[in-house]
């Protein structure tokens, strides 16, 4: 596996971390009762990054469309 | 010699050839050291990047630790025999550097654990892991393959440079205050981590450089048995001993990091008062102990022996390798079964990562979870009887040729199938709750590495012995080494199956005295006279044994100058790769890169000039 | 002979030797984090009730670490691009921010360090339980900045209740003569913190190794880029593979040990 292709796998965990942490943000500020402004600003900040990454990989793919994935 | 192959010349023209390839440029580590050869001693024996040097490195290191093992052993033996006698020979220097351990040249209980702690660290892993793993894959698998030296020579040097620190560390550790580790081979917490002193420490800085080196090693014959290949060596071309050597690198790979990382956490217990595995709880010296407790002892077992199956395995598949490869030989007939010695080999492989909880039946870890581990403990002993039978198979209507070689490997064969045999009641976990930490344990599993994988490797030793140095071992030395060995190994090793089986545990440092009728009439199950009588039977075998490995040790160094010069390039008349180069190999093994045409076991094929024809030759 | 396919890759298996060798030296590796991080479950099992504790590292910190990693894993990759596509002087750009990304790592994960270890709890030997900073510390008294903890649901629960209810706690000043125990959030705390000690401890190690290669290989072993440039390319990517599992291995640790 190349570089390339362990690159695309780590983009693929990375998003999947900030969805994930976005969602486990906005879950704990709905459902606790002690949930903080930390909790939304934390959420919206990882929505954002996640879409930037996934923004990101796409133009990777397009960028590296040459390069093996071997 | 007719049979000589295109490597085979005469010694004038190989010492021309080895010197032209000692300023040939050789690829990675070599193209900026030209002059690779000529870099004087250390360059040459110290600091090689030769597999081939490095090999006899990892050699003559794991002998001599295999001799200290020995003689670890053979004080404890002493002990065991004649509890409280001062131990002959041997005894002025242990007082000497034990001090009150072994005060009047007694062995003391905590010397006694301290042996047998290194004892079996000693054995497992400075002696005979490096030995069929390193020395021997060093020295053949890239001849085999047709390589000109491993993928990374300067990784296969560092490799072998961890491993001497680590040898370092674990010898030093006898003679630090307090002396070596002694909670045995397993390091079981929270014994290892409540026994005071140094010891513990030391051994397992030991082993995290021994686990470095055994993870590099395993990288590069892995990366060198993939990428190496010489043009035409399919992998079903493989000789059958390149096979064993791979799926070892595996194990090694992937079975060593977890205990790198469970010995990391018992250093931590112990240098910085973690509780990883010290339970709520836990009184030590007869006070509570001052630590945050909520650790699983239970967690180290499943970590060590996570490591401690495979390394089982890594303990005996180089040694069928080699037994495969001196059988083709030797019957002058090619293995039976090849196909299915392989597959067997990576199922071995893979079963053997979901076994290790069979040494851990009587640890309360559940039924449940013994009724998994037993029933793959059944399943990993269907490949390991296909290899043991295509290799008697392959006896059949062979024409054999009975020199030492020959005969240490045919040894192996019933030896391991005791040793495998007996694992059987072992296995499962209902008879193991009768079994479990007696002697029978330990006649078990020294059937399977000392008579098995000792005796395997020795045979090795006669057999690579005229490629690395262009002499024969001494035949008649070699034969009296084999007889009095096989006498002496069952000798030991048998009347341990009865013992065991009577009760008598392993681990005590009177052998058993404690607990026998003599001491206490009256006790149930008490040990009969006969069984404690039997300890000092199996000492004088033992030193029997010793003395038959004397005639090995002088057949060793005198055959270097004075054994029978080989007539050949290929004494043996095989047909791997490893024979089919100059004596001794020089620099970059090969004159030509080899094309590979056929099958690794080409004897005594129907039409062609010789009964064997070599892998890079046509008939 | 010399030794084949250190550079061009071999034709059945498509790679060459260095490639096959770290992927081999990643699966050991994944190994060594896999033992640890099944230690991490057993121990979590096997904890005594309200005594794991959760929430107690700084999570915007932890994100921010994170984002930095995965940072310099895209720079790691847009400078073996740009070294494919023979920009040397862009390469250079790309890894130098990917070092200074580690050194920022290394940099943050030693604050949360240092403050994990003057994090205290304190014992007293009426069998109150106080947690906080510490403040100052003298032979006769000990003053934190923290909480008292009601233990009853274990001390751990306990600290997250208090510290959820109201985060930074007043003064409170407790005799030495009344101390049973004082301990910082050390490794030996208690064994979550043995583990993320050991597991980040390990991790650390990697990116400052992981981060030691590249900067080697950027400037003083940047010569080879003049005589053997694919050998050099080929390095960089060696180095940037060992990277991505050292970043990789801080996604899967960072949830972990700092939300679950």
């Amino acid at each position: 596996m190349s570089l390339k292709a362990f690159h695309v796998v780590f983009i693929l965990a990375s998003l999947a971390l900030c969805f994930g942490m976005s969602a486990w943000a906005f879950w704990q500020y709905s459902d606790n009762e002690s949930s903080s402004q930390t909790h939304l600003l934390l959420g919206t900040f990882c929505l954002i990054s996640g879409i930037c990454l996934g923004i990101y990989g796409r133009y990777f793919l397009r960028k590296l469309r040459d390069v093996s994935y071997l | 010699m007719k049979f000589a192959a295109s490597g085979s010349q005469n010694g004038e023209n190989r010492m021309q050839t080895s010197s032209a390839h000692a300023h040939a440029p050789t690829g990675d580590a070599h193209g900026s050291h030209p002059h690779h050869d000529e870099g004087g001693f250390l360059k040459k024996y110290v600091f090689s990047t030769d597999h081939k040097v490095i090999g006899v490195q990892y050699g003559i290191t794991a002998l001599v630790f295999l001799l200290v093992g020995f003689v670890l052993i053979m004080c404890m033996r002493w002990q065991i025999a004649y509890p409280g006698k001062a131990i002959p020979v041997l005894g002025g220097l242990l007082t000497s550097v034990f001090g009150d351990l072994a005060s009047g040249g007694v062995m003391t209980p905590d010397l006694y654990n301290m042996f047998g702690a290194m004892h079996g660290t000693i054995m497992v892993f400075l002696a005979i892991v490096p030995l069929a793993f390193g020395a021997f894959g060093n020295l053949v698998v890239p001849l085999q393959i047709g390589a000109p030296d491993m993928a990374f020579p300067r990784v296969n040097m560092v490799s072998y440079q961890c491993y001497a620190a680590g040898c370092i560390v674990m010898v030093v550790s006898f003679f630090i205050p307090g002396g070596a580790a002694q909670a045995g081979w397993t390091s079981y917490s929270p014994l290892a981590t409540a026994i005071p002193g140094m010891g513990q420490t030391f051994w397992l800085v030991g082993m995290v450089l021994l686990i470095t080196s055994s993870l590099l090693g395993a990288v590069n014959f892995i990366a060198t048995i993939i990428q190496l290949r010489a043009p035409g060596m399919t992998w079903m071309r493989l000789p059958f001993f390149v096979w064993a050597q791979f799926v070892t690198g595996f194990l090694l790979l992937l079975a060593f990091p977890p205990l790198e990382a469970a010995g990391l956490m018992q250093l931590a217990d112990k240098v910085l008062h973690t509780s990883f595995f010290l339970p709520t709880g836990l009184a030590m010296g007869g006070e509570l102990a001052n630590i945050s407790g909520g650790g699983s002892p239970l967690l180290w077992q499943h970590l060590f022996w996570f490591l401690g199956h495979p390394e089982v395995y890594v303990l005996i598949l180089p040694a069928i390798g080699i037994v495969g490869e001196i059988v083709a030989c030797n019957t002058r007939k090619p293995l039976w079964g090849y196909k299915s010695l392989v597959y067997s080999v990576l199922a071995i492989g893979f079963i053997s990562f979901i076994v290790w909880a069979h040494h851990m039946y009587l640890t309360g870890m559940g039924t449940k979870i013994s009724t998994f581990f037993q029933t793959t403990t059944m399943i990993i002993s269907i490949p390991s009887v296909i290899i043991l039978t295509c290799l008697f198979i392959s006896l059949w209507g062979g024409s054999i040729r009975f020199n030492t070689p020959m005969l240490f490997a045919l040894a192996f064969l019933p030896m391991f199938g005791i040793g495998g045999l007996t694992g059987l009641p072992l296995g499962f976990n209902y008879s193991d709750i009768h079994l479990h930490d007696t002697y029978y344990v330990i006649a078990h599993f020294h059937y399977v590495v000392a008579p098995g994988t000792i005796f395997a490797l020795l045979a090795g030793v006669y057999f690579w012995y005229p490629k690395v140095t262009g002499r024969y071992m001494n035949e008649t030395l070699g034969k009296i080494h084999f007889w009095v060995s096989l006498v002496g190994m069952n000798l030991v090793f048998m009347p341990m199956f009865y013992q065991g089986m009577s009760g008598m545990l392993r681990r005590m440092s009177d052998g058993g005295a404690m607990y026998s009728i003599a001491q206490t009439p009256n006790a149930i199950g008490g040990l009969s006279a006969t069984i404690i009588k039997l300890n000092e039977y199996v000492t004088h075998a033992a030193g029997l044994l010793a003395l038959a490995q004397i005639p090995f040790i002088i057949n060793f160094f005198w055959s270097i100058s004075n054994g029978k010069k080989v007539e050949s390039d290929n004494p043996w008349q095989a047909t791997t790769l490893d024979w089919q180069t100059p004596t001794p190999p020089p620099h970059g093994n090969f004159e030509t890169v080899p094309t590979v045409v056929r099958g690794p076991y080409d004897y005594s094929l129907p039409g062609a000039k010789a009964d064997f024809v070599p892998q890079n030759q046509n008939p | 002979m010399e030794i084949p396919y250190t550079v061009e890759p071999r034709k059945d298996t498509g790679l060459y030797n260095a490639k096959v060798g770290i992927w081999l030296f990643l699966a050991s590796e994944v190994m060594l984090f896999g033992a640890l991080f099944s230690s991490y479950i057993l121990l979590r099992v096997g904890a005594d009730v309200g005594e794991w504790p959760r929430d107690l590292l700084n999570v915007p910190i932890g994100t921010v670490n994170t984002l930095v990693l995965i940072c310099s894993s895209v720079t790691v990759v847009l400078g073996w691009a740009a070294l494919k596509q023979n920009n040397f002087a862009k390469y250079r750009m790309f890894q130098t921010i990917t070092v200074l990304c580690a050194f920022a790592f290394v940099g943050i994960k030693s604050f949360e360090y240092y403050d994990k270890f003057t994090h205290y709890q304190v014992i007293t030997k009426d069998g109150k339980v106080y947690d906080g900073h510490l403040h100052s510390r003298t032979a006769e008294q000990v003053v934190l900045q923290g909480h008292e903890i009601d233990a009853s649901k274990g001390k751990a629960e306990g600290v997250r209740k208090a510290q959820k209810a109201d985060k930074h706690g007043k003064e409170i000043v407790i005799k030495t003569s009344d101390i049973q125990k004082i301990g910082n959030y050390g490794p030996k705390h208690n064994t979550y913190m043995s583990i993320y000690f050991t597991l980040t401890g390990l991790h650390a190690l990697h990116v400052i190794a992981g981060a030691l290669v590249i900067a080697y290989i950027l400037w003083p072993g940047a010569r080879m880029w003049k005589t053997e440039p694919e050998r050099y390319a080929n390095r960089v990517e060696v180095s940037g593979l060992f990277w991505h599992f050292v970043d990789l291995v801080w996604i899967f640790l960072f949830p972990v040990l700092y939300l679950l």
